[in-house]
């Protein structure tokens, strides 16, 4: 019996110095690939796991690929069989560190800061070393967002010739995030 | 209790373990998840497949089929005498489409519903299942050769049913359980009502490129019949929007009850004919 209370109390005492950690799952990630003149290339996505630890400025995100939703289901089925192969690769991934973050600092105002981390995508790992993003704290919600541009070839994602004058070279990917106080024991 | 205690102790590194964010997010997703891009076409070859035309989708397909190669260039193997059909099929909803078509294989025209009952899921169900209704109306006949044809004797119907399993990511499976009858038939001993099944697939060569194949098995054809189960084989490639769709066949005919009730060639002495399907989505 004493075990346990000694047990249950260490369980206690690992939880209350145990991090703080914000998260949230509908996370949205949008990209365009759109070529003036030519048919609307973009995808939506609005289920995006994201987690950050504000302790350490810790954060990871996850995306299944078969959540990005385009203009027509034709594009969509397309996206997944040819390009991102989605059945091979279900999952996106980012995992990095935000760059001297402080929770004390934030407030309203977006504030910038700087995120390094490694992005995988259809099995192929990308490193950021200093990608800009705003981050903005109301009450128990932390935003974050920003936005960067890469390439399909980056993720080795080949583009057939005859399409390839109606996909951008310059892929823009925007995302953004509101992330919740995540309650322990949860 | 000491083993209570060591189940105890053991937990918390659990807990502790899930210091990397990226697994604590990183669940094992066993989600149930509906399995697309079944088959490319709307057709695997001549009969009808899984697939459906997106919600608020139009489709515009056109099909030829040349004829007989046999003749080879006298006839430019089979050029000079090719039937068109052209077909336009609307997405209703995902899961109901509504078509309207032409043939100038015996005039035909008719009006097609497909939907889908249920669809394939990962961990879950295990087939796609869709019907396929038709209402035929054949303007060849004509009243000088049978003076005591009515209106309905112009009309044909086809009820069948469309059974699909994704085998893994290039091999999909198809049966077709199909009835169809046609008020007029050309021998008076074959039923008008007749059953068929059909058997068809597609093997994906490349992710754009995939080779298909039907054959349709009929079950009451009359003995004196002079037609023959349909065959075919082709190819599928798809860029873009659009989807071709090139094979050869024994069967002429592009309606249900044509390529099954009237498939004349044989593959035997080379009495197959050339087609293909083009399908351009708006």
């Amino acid at each position: 019996m004493k075990n346990l209370i000694i047990y249950f109390l260490l369980c206690f005492s690992c939880s209350l110095v145990s991090q703080n950690k914000y998260i949230t799952k509908t996370g949205n990630i949008n990209f365009e690939a759109s070529v003036p003149a030519f048919e609307e290339v973009k995808a939506e996505h609005k289920i995006v796991t994201a987690i950050l630890n504000s302790d350490n400025g810790e954060f990871a995100a996850l995306a299944l690929v078969k959540g990005f939703r385009f203009k027509n289901a034709l594009m969509e089925e397309h996206f997944n069989e040819n390009y991102a192969e989605s059945d091979t690769y279900p999952k996106a991934t980012f995992k990095g560190k935000i760059i001297d973050f402080d929770l004390s600092n934030l407030n309203l105002q977006a504030s910038s800061f700087v995120i390094k981390g490694e992005l995988t995508f259809h099995g192929k790992t990308i490193q950021f070393d200093n990608l800009d993003i705003l981050i903005s704290k109301n009450k128990d919600i932390i935003s974050i967002s920003g936005s960067f541009k890469t390439k399909a070839a980056d993720f080795d994602i080949k583009i057939p010739k005859i399409v390839r004058s109606k996909i951008a070279k310059n892929i823009e990917v925007t995302f953004n995030y509101l992330l919740k106080r995540k309650l322990k024991f949860n | 209790m000491k083993i209570i205690l060591a189940i105890l102790l053991l937990t918390p590194v659990f807990t502790f373990s899930q210091d990397d964010l990226l697994d604590e997010i990183d669940k094992n997703s066993n989600n149930i998840e509906n399995v697309n891009a079944v088959f490319k076409g709307l057709k695997i070859v001549n009969f009808e497949s899984t697939k459906l035309v997106a919600k608020k989708e139009l489709n515009f397909i056109v099909s030829h089929r040349f004829g007989s190669i046999k003749n080879g260039i006298d006839t430019f193997f089979g050029l000079d005498n090719a039937v068109t059909r052209l077909n336009f099929v609307y997405g209703i909803t995902d899961a109901i489409n509504l078509g309207v078509s032409r043939s100038s294989f015996l005039k035909v025209y008719d009006i097609t519903a497909k939907y889908r009952l249920i669809q394939q899921q990962h961990n879950g169900f295990p087939f796609t299942i869709v019907g396929f209704n038709a209402v035929l109306i054949n303007t060849a006949l004509d009243k000088n050769n049978l003076p005591l044809l009515e209106f309905k004797h112009r009309l044909g119907y086809t009820m069948q049913f469309l059974i699909s399993r994704k085998i893994n990511q290039d091999l999909s499976l198809q049966l077709a359980p199909t009835f169809f009858h046609d008020n007029y038939v050309l021998i008076d001993e074959q039923d008008n009502s007749q059953f068929a099944l059909g058997l068809g697939g597609r093997y994906k060569l490349g992710k754009r490129w995939s080779i298909n194949a039907d054959y349709g098995i009929h079950l009451n054809r009359a003995d004196n019949s002079l037609f023959r189960n349909p065959l075919s084989v082709g190819f599928d490639l798809e860029t873009g929007g659009h989807v071709f769709q090139m094979h050869f066949s024994n069967a002429q005919a592009m309606n249900t009850n044509g390529f099954l009730g009237q498939g004349n060639g044989d593959w035997s002495d080379g009495n197959i004919y050339f087609g293909f399907n083009l399908s351009r989505t708006f």
